[in-house]
């Protein structure tokens, strides 16, 4: 099973840094996300999500770095976060942070929607 | 402070938008609001505006307008685009609801419509509610005849700057 990897750039900062690693489970969303066509761009990261639950069945640990997502993009995570509780529910190993800054009630609040939408609990860390 | 009347792509939405962060940095309460709500209702219009541009057959990329305007305590965003006659009465409906929703039951309507929205191409159908919890102010809005199948719609929202 292949790595994901998306790297940001200034002339698309509509889109997030993406990381997913096979090897050791650890998966990571980073930046923004307001594209247009969002489940277009998410299609690929559940879908990987979903092949490593059925063919590895190993530990995920699902970091996530937003500053900022879309509504649309809040619907994707939204899956992703279903899926995982799907996964944990039948006895994989699941961990979910949320790296957060404090001075952002806003984001705290999303986090919260994400926690009690999905079932999942998501870890609150500070970003530094 | 900043007017826009066509195609609205995300690239010149993203543009946009980053100019008014950059622009607002130091209001601590708008800035990120503001920036959010911008986004928020520029996508509704290329999402959903019946005056749009086809890209290959494919992408859809809505027509409209957009007027941010600064005050002394505040600043008003708004966005124009075309709906169909048959959609304004739900659409100005669904303001009225969201008007009449106090934070906490807006907070359950986005959770509601987003687990029920059908995904995919059609989002998550929770910006009008997400820029209304953002903002904390009413939405105005306006609908008006364009000919016997179309309207215009108005959307303003008002984001304080403390």
């Amino acid at each position: 099973m292949e790595n994901i990897s998306i790297k940001s750039s200034p002339e698309t900062p509509y889109f997030p840094e993406v990381n997913f690693d096979a090897g050791t489970g650890i998966c990571e969303i980073a930046g923004e996300s307001y594209m247009e066509e969002t489940y277009k761009f998410y299609l690929p990261l559940t879908t990987w999500i979903k092949e490593y639950i059925s063919n590895i069945k190993g530990r995920i640990e699902l970091n996530i770095k937003l500053i900022y997502l879309n509504t649309s993009s809040t619907k994707c995570i939204l899956d992703i976060l279903e899926t995982l509780k799907d996964y944990e529910d039948n006895g994989g190993k699941v961990n979910v942070i949320w790296f957060y800054d404090k001075e952002d009630p806003d984001m705290i609040d999303e986090v919260e929607d994400f926690e009690a939408e999905s079932g999942i609990k998501i870890e609150m860390r500070e970003l530094v | 402070m900043l007017t826009y009347r066509g195609p609205f792509y995300i690239e010149l939405i993203s543009v946009f938008g980053n100019n008014v962060r950059n622009y607002t940095s130091t209001y601590g309460n708008a800035n990120k609001k503001l920036f959010r709500i911008f986004i928020e209702l520029s996508q509704n219009v290329s999402n959903y505006s019946e005056d749009f541009h086809l890209i290959n057959n494919e992408s859809r990329i809505g027509v409209g307008e957009l007027n941010l305007v600064e005050f002394d305590s505040h600043f008003k965003f708004t966005t124009k685009n075309l709906v169909k006659k048959s959609d304004s009465k739900i659409l100005t409906n669904r303001c009225d609801l969201i008007n009449a929703s106090s934070l906490m039951e807006l907070r359950q309507l986005k959770r509601e419509q987003r687990i029920n929205s059908p995904g995919e191409k059609f989002g998550a159908r929770i910006g009008l509610i997400q820029a209304v919890m953002l903002s904390q102010n009413k939405l105005e809005y306006q609908c008006e005849d364009v000919d016997d199948r179309f309207a215009y719609l108005s959307l303003t929202v008002k984001i304080d700057k403390n």
